[in-house]
């Protein structure tokens, strides 16, 4: 579904990814995690279209994507929920959804996905008319993976979707990440919070100053010395403890 | 009464501000563009109606906004468009290049000297109401100006693309993540402004008579503080702006000492200052969202 190769990505001097591989298998749900500054908002923005790659490759379905515009890959079945969530909040809730069908012109299938998302996150619907500014977080998290369902995506790229949301929500938004997997859906998602993506991901990649440390099943990576050693850099850490 | 004679003759020029400064407004929300170019489709609009002389009056109004509309759709594509990762600055010194080369073309073809046009004369004459005064053409600008923003507020909250522009306006990367195609909004948004242009035209070559390659220059000064005193980038915000600077000017125009009145601009632009000096945001600015 989606093949990273070599990809290397520039912020004028300074390197933000330095030959990053990755690859997402059709139905998988793939986890990067690493700290702050670790260059996965960069590898999600890249992936997208927003930021220039400066080398590498960037294969979705088999098709090189690296220079495509963002508009051209959210039509060719790719959708970003950025981190910060990025609503519309002048919008109204609504509009903001029907944002998300932009590449689409089935009249009927909109409205069965539209009333598929509300049902999903029935906060949405009692909030159908309002506008998308005055949500709380966690609603406007919601907002923002609908809005991206509503596009029929076939990979979805997550940005730090439990990022300052209580944990009752998070768990929220996650039972609607398993409950898409189940329905065929690939998800690429970055998070800080390692237990919550190693729970959730079937494999995880651990990314830590812009290059991949270590990679693995969820179940293999979950408080091996090796993987401490990849997230908090060695010897920075009591290899003995798990991380948070 | 004078008071609500003067009241119409503010309206009115507010409303023709308006349309200017809606103009300017559009681009600005969407591209971050402040385009002095605008000025230039308005008096290319100008010299439309002043070559098609004598054609039947719905000719030349039809012509100058279809041909206003290309131009602007032609600045934004020949011009703007390799420009659109540029900085402001370098967008708003180029909106001047384009500004100056458009007003030389004209100036090449036609010469510099100003040209009398019979268009819509007959608007010049004044209708009694209520013991008021109200010339026909106060009037028509009010209603198509009204009937233009109605226009504008469908078109933004009922049409796909009008949505998609709103959206892009709030946050363009965003709204390019989700499918929203940038060249097609810009391009519709100059469209947009190109219409709008025209009927300022129209109005400016009805209500004086004349044309001149220089006529848009002072129109497009007074868009641009129309919308700055709105808020740039709320489009309610430079309409409400247009009506402001046109009461103000009339109140300056009626209530001056006379020695003082032909100097009314230099008082207008001095509250400008005062009011920038209050606001500098404008009245109706919203905080300035994050961008992706």
């Amino acid at each position: 579904m989606l093949a990273i190769e070599k990809l290397q990505v520039n912020y004028g001097s300074i390197t933000a990814l330095r030959g990053v591989d990755i690859t997402v298998a059709k139905g998988e749900i793939v986890a990067v995690i690493g700290p702050n500054g670790a260059g996965k908002s960069t590898l999600l923005l890249t992936i997208a279209g927003v930021v220039k790659a400066k080398a590498g490759s960037v294969k979705f379905d088999s098709r090189p994507i690296l220079g495509l515009a963002p508009e051209k890959l959210a039509a060719s079945g790719l959708a970003l929920v950025p981190e910060g969530r990025h609503i519309f909040g002048s919008l109204s809730v609504a509009e903001n959804i029907a944002l998300g069908a932009t590449p689409r012109s089935d009249r009927d299938g909109i409205a069965a996905d539209t009333d598929k998302v509300l049902g999903m996150f029935p906060v949405l619907r009692d909030r159908y008319r309002q506008r998308a500014g005055n949500l709380s977080g966690g609603e406007q998290q919601m907002l923002a993976i609908g809005r991206a369902l509503l596009s029929r995506p076939k990979l979805l790229l997550l940005d730090e979707p439990s990022l300052g949301l209580a944990p009752l929500i998070v768990k929220q938004v996650y039972d609607a990440i398993y409950a898409l997997r189940e329905q065929g859906l690939t998800v690429l998602v970055v998070e800080q919070s390692v237990n919550r993506a190693l729970n959730a991901a079937d494999r995880a990649y651990v990314m830590s100053g812009g290059a991949i440390a270590m990679v693995g099943r969820s179940s293999e990576l979950q408080g091996t010395a090796e993987f401490d050693a990849a997230y908090f850099g060695a010897g920075q850490r009591d290899p003995g403890r798990s991380p948070a | 009464m004078i008071v609500v004679q003067n009241l119409i003759d503010a309206i009115s020029l507010g409303s023709v501000y308006a349309l200017a400064a809606l103009g300017i407004g559009l681009i600005f929300s969407i591209m971050r563009l402040i385009n002095f170019a605008h000025g230039e489709l308005i008096m290319v609009g100008g010299f439309v109606i002043y070559a098609l002389a004598g054609n039947p009056m719905l000719v030349m109004a039809l012509s100058a906004i279809i041909v206003v509309t290309i131009l602007a759709l032609g600045m934004e594509r020949l011009a703007f468009r390799p420009l659109r990762k540029a900085s402001p600055p370098t967008l708003l010194i180029a909106s001047f290049a384009v500004s100056y080369f458009v007003q030389h073309v004209i100036l090449m073809i036609f010469g510099s000297r100003p040209m009398g046009v019979d268009f819509l004369s007959v608007l010049g004459e004044s209708f009694e109401f209520a013991g008021l005064r109200v010339p026909r053409l106060q009037c028509i600008a009010i209603v198509v100006t009204l009937a233009l923003m109605v226009g504008l507020v469908v078109f933004f909250r009922a049409s796909r693309i009008g949505v998609q522009m709103r959206a892009a306006a709030e946050d363009f990367t965003m709204a390019r993540l989700l499918g929203v195609k940038a060249d097609r909004v810009i391009a519709v948004a100059f469209a947009l402004s190109g219409i709008l242009a025209s009927f300022v035209s129209l109005y400016l070559v009805a209500q004086t008579g004349t044309v001149s390659y220089k006529m848009g220059v002072n129109m497009v000064l007074i868009a641009f503080v129309a919308s700055v005193i709105g808020g740039m980038g709320s489009l309610t915000g430079a309409a409400l702006g247009g009506f402001i600077v046109g009461i103000v000017s009339v109140s300056l125009q009626a209530y001056l000492p006379e020695e003082l009145r032909p100097y009314r601009d230099a008082f207008v632009f001095l509250l400008f200052i005062a009011f920038l000096l209050w606001r500098p945001q404008g009245l109706l600015v919203r905080r300035a969202s994050e961008r992706v």
